[in-house]
């Protein structure tokens, strides 16, 4: 219980100023994108009408998230985002599950990795709408339906990105708490898989979908 | 032994967490058995759409579970941190 809450960081000092980094999170991000690139290498390297099975994994990745984009955007939209839904989808489903590894951490437990994420969501949403509709159009949607409204729409906007991030990360925090106090309770003498995959597989990949769902939908909102 | 200040705030903490996750767990247990329970009725009345049902109410749970997540955020404050 006593690595409950503690994390390890390097403090650097520059000029006066100290920046911290989470070593472990940074060291699981980069087995995460290892395992990406991995899986990307073996789906790719034999290419055929009768695809292998790692490419059917992948076809199957592919063809479910740009017919989601595409649902939601229109079709030319839909087109240019769906790499990169498909490059969130995929590091969120393989970083909520690295939990299930023995002395492997999901990155996501940590606030950083999903907020920094909900902001890149936030940041393409909003320079996606102001490239569709014009700044005079996209300036004028935060006076909707009079100027006092001003405040409270900004207020509105920010809230998703905390809103989308806390809910990643309260999810992945509270189902590791709980595996940990758990084994605590009976000394660690069997690891409780169950609870393992339950909140790894399950929760993870439920809550890497609504990520993703989310952001297509908050750039689907600033486009129309 | 006297009780002193930090002892009160720490006690205080406590039940605080306690009552904010007990009290942060009805809202989102109600909805998602709401949520549920209209996904059974719809799956019962058309059961060829079962798989896209599943997905939607899975997803439309996932959202409204936010709250408890709130809930669980600020236990784990005022466990941790306080």
């Amino acid at each position: 219980m006593e690595e409950l809450g503690k994390i390890h960081q390097l403090i650097v000092p520059v000029f006066g100023h100290e920046m911290a980094f989470n070593i472990e999170v940074i060291i699981m991000t980069w087995i995460v994108i290892a395992a990406l690139i991995v899986f990307a290498v073996f789906a790719t390297r034999k290419r055929g009408v009768v695809p292998g099975k790692t490419q059917v994994m992948g076809e199957l990745f592919v063809t479910q998230l740009y017919a989601l984009t595409i649902d939601a955007l229109d079709e030319r939209l839909g087109r240019k985002f769906a790499p990169m839904i498909c490059a969130l989808f995929m590091f969120l489903v393989i970083s909520d599950s690295l939990g299930i590894i023995p002395h492997l951490e999901e990155p996501t437990k940590d606030l950083n990795v999903p907020l920094s994420l909900g902001i890149m969501g936030f940041v393409i949403a909003h320079y996606c709408g102001i490239r569709e509709k014009g700044i005079k159009k996209y300036i004028k949607e935060y006076m909707e339906p009079f100027i006092i409204m001003l405040p409270l729409n900004i207020i509105g906007e920010l809230a998703k990105v905390i809103s989308v991030s806390f809910r990643l990360f309260g999810n992945i925090m509270g189902g590791s708490i709980i595996i940990l106090v758990v084994s605590h309770l009976i000394y660690n003498l069997v690891l409780p898989p169950f609870l393992c995959f339950f909140f790894g597989l399950f929760i993870g990949t439920i809550q890497a979908f609504v990520f993703t769902m989310l952001t297509i939908v908050y750039i689907a909102v600033q486009v129309k | 032994m006297a009780i002193e200040g930090t002892d009160l705030i720490q006690a205080s903490a406590f039940l605080g967490a306690g009552l904010a996750m007990g009290l942060g767990a009805i809202g989102p247990g109600i909805g998602e058995g709401m949520a549920a329970s209209k996904a059974c009725e719809a799956i019962g009345k058309n059961p060829s759409e079962a798989g896209l049902l599943t997905r939607t109410m899975l997803v439309g749970q996932a959202v409204s579970e936010s709250t408890g997540i709130y809930a669980l955020v600020v236990a784990l404050l005022l466990l941790f941190v306080v």
